[in-house]
């Protein structure tokens, strides 16, 4: 077994952690402020130019923590500072 | 180098050299920032060339996006505010949507990269705007422009503070890691299915794209609100 096998072993397994819940974080979280906005649009057509560019706003700032998330597991894949 | 380092340098290249003893830059990330800059100075030296009262072709295209920029600009700062940003605005805009979506085009000779998959260009597009709006916020407040740090009262000033630095890293990573994920999903369908997998996600890294550019263009403006609101 070569010197970092626990270090990768350990990395990929936390990756795949991050993932899972990066994913479910992302989905859960948009899902709340699309669903919101498409309620908002069916009460008020004429307003849904409006209410789509907030949704639109909402939606990027909701999913930047999961994409924050995602690139620390793509760190420990790709670039990983405890493998020499 | 392990075999994760060699595998992920095939698919995100930096380039990085070496111009002097101690200095390293990311070539790559130069050479493509050069490149955007000059697609934004074609595409909008060639819409004010004969510029029409009727606007048609390039010229259609720009004014779009400058008068829905403008738009947001005069909803949230007010007409003086947007007479004294909207050139700030919309360059930062266009840098950064033109930037987003470069890094979607094939490989046709050299290796086309988005300016912004590296880490060092979203962290000085977004310090640059955070002092940019404390520059601005001076030169049109004066000095006392600084006592929105301590309002409504003194003893907010941890909290405001902790928001001023946590205002351009989230921007910064948000943009970063939007456009490095598209990036490396890209790379890897394309090792999958060669040509026919990449295109459905190309098609949404447009999207993400512009999305992008317009959410950190809104947070710029955001961020500016309350420099020009002190007119009563």
């Amino acid at each position: 077994m070569a010197d970092n096998t626990v270090i990768i072993v350990a990395s990929v397994l936390g990756a795949a952690i991050i993932g899972a819940c990066a994913s479910l974080a992302a989905s859960k979280g948009d899902s709340v402020v699309a669903s919101k906005a498409l309620e908002c649009m069916a009460r008020q057509p004429e307003q849904a130019g409006n209410f789509q560019v907030n949704m639109l706003i909402g939606i990027g700032m909701v999913e930047s923590i999961p994409i924050i998330a995602s690139v620390i597991a793509i760190v420990l894949v790709f670039a990983n500072p405890f493998v020499k | 180098m392990g075999i994760a380092e060699a595998a992920s340098s095939e698919i995100i290249h930096y380039a990085p050299t070496q111009i002097i003893p101690g200095v390293v830059i990311n070539m790559q990330t130069v050479y493509m920032s050069w490149l955007t800059m000059a697609i934004v100075a074609a595409i909008v030296f060639a819409a004010t060339r004969n510029v029409q009262k009727i606007p048609s072709g390039i010229q259609n295209i720009l004014e779009m996006f400058i008068e829905w920029l403008n738009g947001l600009m005069e909803s949230n700062l007010g007409v003086e505010g947007r007479r004294v940003v909207a050139p700030f605005v919309i360059t930062l805009f266009l840098y950064i949507f033109i930037g987003n979506e470069l890094g979607l085009l094939p490989q046709v000779g050299m290796h086309f990269s988005s300016p912004t998959n590296d880490i060092n260009v979203a962290f000085g597009l977004s310090i640059m705007v955070s002092v940019a709006v404390y520059i601005i916020g001076v030169l049109q407040q004066g000095p006392k422009y600084f006592r929105h740090l301590i309002s409504p009262f003194t003893a907010m000033l941890p909290l405001n503070i902790i928001e001023e630095l946590s205002k351009p890293l989230t921007m910064a990573l948000r943009l970063f890691g939007n456009i490095l994920a598209g990036e490396i999903l890209l790379g890897v369908l394309n090792e999958l299915v060669p040509y026919l997998l990449p295109n459905l996600w190309i098609g949404f890294s447009l999207i993400v794209g512009f999305l992008q550019a317009f959410i950190f263009t809104m947070l710029t403006v955001i961020a500016l609100a309350p420099v020009f609101k002190v007119k009563h």
